[in-house]
């Protein structure tokens, strides 16, 4: 089975119920209410009609306006957002590194919090203790390993998040704006990781505002304008697109 | 997605929401100094109080009534926490909800182990005094009272899932819960003896009442050393199926929607 995302006219809508009324009685009450307005908020029509086909062995870098849709894309294509009509085949063990501190359990030490989460992303108890000690040698902070993480520091916090996350690649590797964490010297240690975590997987979608790493990265640039692909092609031709679409002005 | 496919997730699943029952089970009696005896010490103290003033009024004896409560007492209080508790579950579970994909259901599964494991502890409390009240009562009919336990996980689950996914959209089904809870508790031989209700002509909420059917399942065998009958068993069984077919009506859109809610 060759890995592969298939997207054919994909559309995505937030249910504004989601954020509007929540409660029995603020139902009841826009019932009861006589003026019946028209609803102001209305769903939110996050992707429009996309229609993508990424390959094995493709580095595709994600562009676009904070709320352009590049985050809600990746969670569509981890399959945690429902799409609201169209295709959407996804072939392949998908790994995500979106929010990396979720889940943590903070009456737990650094060393269980590592088992949790690989219990979390569907690996066995087994594996988990195989590859324990390469992450705590990854996270490098000493004794605080076995401490309950409510006692961490925001610094140590992301260091156990990034280690765990990191420690298991798959096919296709889903990141979020996640590299750039932790003091100068984590930063390179993580930089490297990452990098290597690329290569094992099959396919890369790099959601990043930093055009230096998608550059060195990436291949291909897909670029979010409004919740809809406006170039898709070389990452040199879609960062032009990007600069070009938001009004930025290049030398 | 099919039934089959879901239910293989769960299973892939398998040592996450084991691994959560047993950290909620860890959290309950962490720091405590009787630890998990709480859950032997709390419905025992509370049925000795019952039936104290309980005896009292309908002329019964303590020895007697103080089992006919305690097995009461216990099984509802499962099916309460685990239903109530189930509705605000995904709320609960969010921060992996919006990581990962597994099926919803092992976030209410979660609420079920965690229930069975207290109460398994809650019941040798039961046992332990009708083998001291009714020695006679010891027979082979006290294997159907094990039965009690897959009977309630499989009530319990579908339950406290269609819960989850309501209560996800309406955040004021947990309290509203408490209430209809309450009511149930009411109309029920939880903690009235059956007597009362079948002198007061009542015998509808005997006869017509799936939680009747359910506590039998404990009480002919351990109160009255008689097997269940097969009409307990078929209520049980009619409203698991009930609830089964809800949960995954419901489901097969709120499922993929429940994410937007959180």
């Amino acid at each position: 089975m060759t890995n592969r995302i298939l997207l054919q006219s994909v559309n995505l809508h937030y249910a504004s119920v989601g954020f509007r009324e929540r409660s029995l009685k603020s139902m009841l009450v826009s019932l009861a209410s006589l003026k019946r307005e028209r609803e102001r908020i209305v769903d939110i029509h996050a992707l429009k009609n996309l229609s993508l086909d990424i390959g094995p062995g493709e580095r595709v870098g994600l562009l676009g306006h904070n709320g352009a849709g590049k985050s809600t894309f990746l969670k569509m294509v981890a399959g945690l957002y429902p799409i609201s009509s169209g295709k959407r085949a996804v072939e392949g063990t998908v790994r995500s590194l979106f929010d990396l501190s979720l889940g943590f359990e903070p009456d737990a030490t650094g060393r269980e919090n590592i088992l949790y989460r690989g219990l979390l992303l569907g690996l066995s108890p087994k594996f988990m203790r195989s590859i324990e000690e390469e992450v705590v040698a990854f996270t490098d902070i000493g004794e605080f390993i076995d401490y309950p993480i409510k006692t961490y520091s925001a610094g140590m916090l992301v260091r156990l998040a990034f280690a765990i996350s990191t420690a298991v690649g798959g096919d296709i590797l889903l990141v979020d704006e996640v590299i750039g964490a932790g003091d100068a010297n984590f930063i390179g240690k993580a930089r490297k990781r990452i990098l290597d975590l690329v290569e094992q997987a099959e396919i890369l979608l790099l959601a990043s505002h930093d055009f230096v790493t998608l550059q060195s990265i990436c291949e291909r640039g897909i670029v979010f304008h409004h919740g809809e692909i406006i170039f898709d092609g070389s990452i040199l031709g879609a960062i032009a697109s990007y600069n070009r679409a938001n009004g930025i002005a290049t030398d | 997605m099919s039934l089959l496919e879901y239910m293989k997730g769960i299973w892939a699943a398998r040592y996450f929401w084991w691994h959560l029952s047993m950290s909620d089970l860890r959290a309950r009696w962490r720091r405590s100094f009787f630890g998990v005896f709480w859950s032997i010490l709390q419905p025992l103290g509370l049925t000795l109080l019952l039936s104290l003033v309980f005896s009292n009024i309908f002329g019964s004896t303590l020895g007697a009534y103080a089992p006919y409560i305690l097995s009461g007492m216990i099984i509802w209080e499962y099916v309460t926490t685990t239903v109530i508790g189930g509705a605000s579950a995904f709320v609960q579970a969010a921060p992996y909800i919006k990581q990962t994909r597994h099926p919803l259901a092992i976030y209410t599964l979660r609420n079920v182990l965690t229930g069975l494991c207290v109460l398994g502890m809650a019941s040798t409390a039961l046992i332990i005094w009708v083998l001291v009240v009714f020695p006679e009562n010891l027979s082979w009919s006290w294997l159907a009272a094990l039965t009690i336990f897959p009977i309630l996980a499989m009530t319990a689950w579908p339950w406290a899932t269609l819960m989850a996914y309501i209560g996800t959209r309406f955040r004021d089904l947990p309290h509203a819960l408490g209430l209809v809870m309450q009511a149930m508790w009411f109309v029920s031989p939880i903690y009235f003896e059956t007597s009362v209700f079948r002198k007061g002509n009542l015998h509808v909420l005997l006869d017509y009442n799936p939680i009747y059917h359910l506590l039998q399942i404990v009480r002919a065998p351990l109160l009255h050393g008689e097997w269940p009958t097969a009409a307990n068993y078929l209520w049980c069984i009619g409203t698991i199926a009930a609830l089964t077919i809800a949960a995954l009506l419901v489901g097969r859109s709120a499922e993929k929607r429940a994410i937007f809610y959180l």
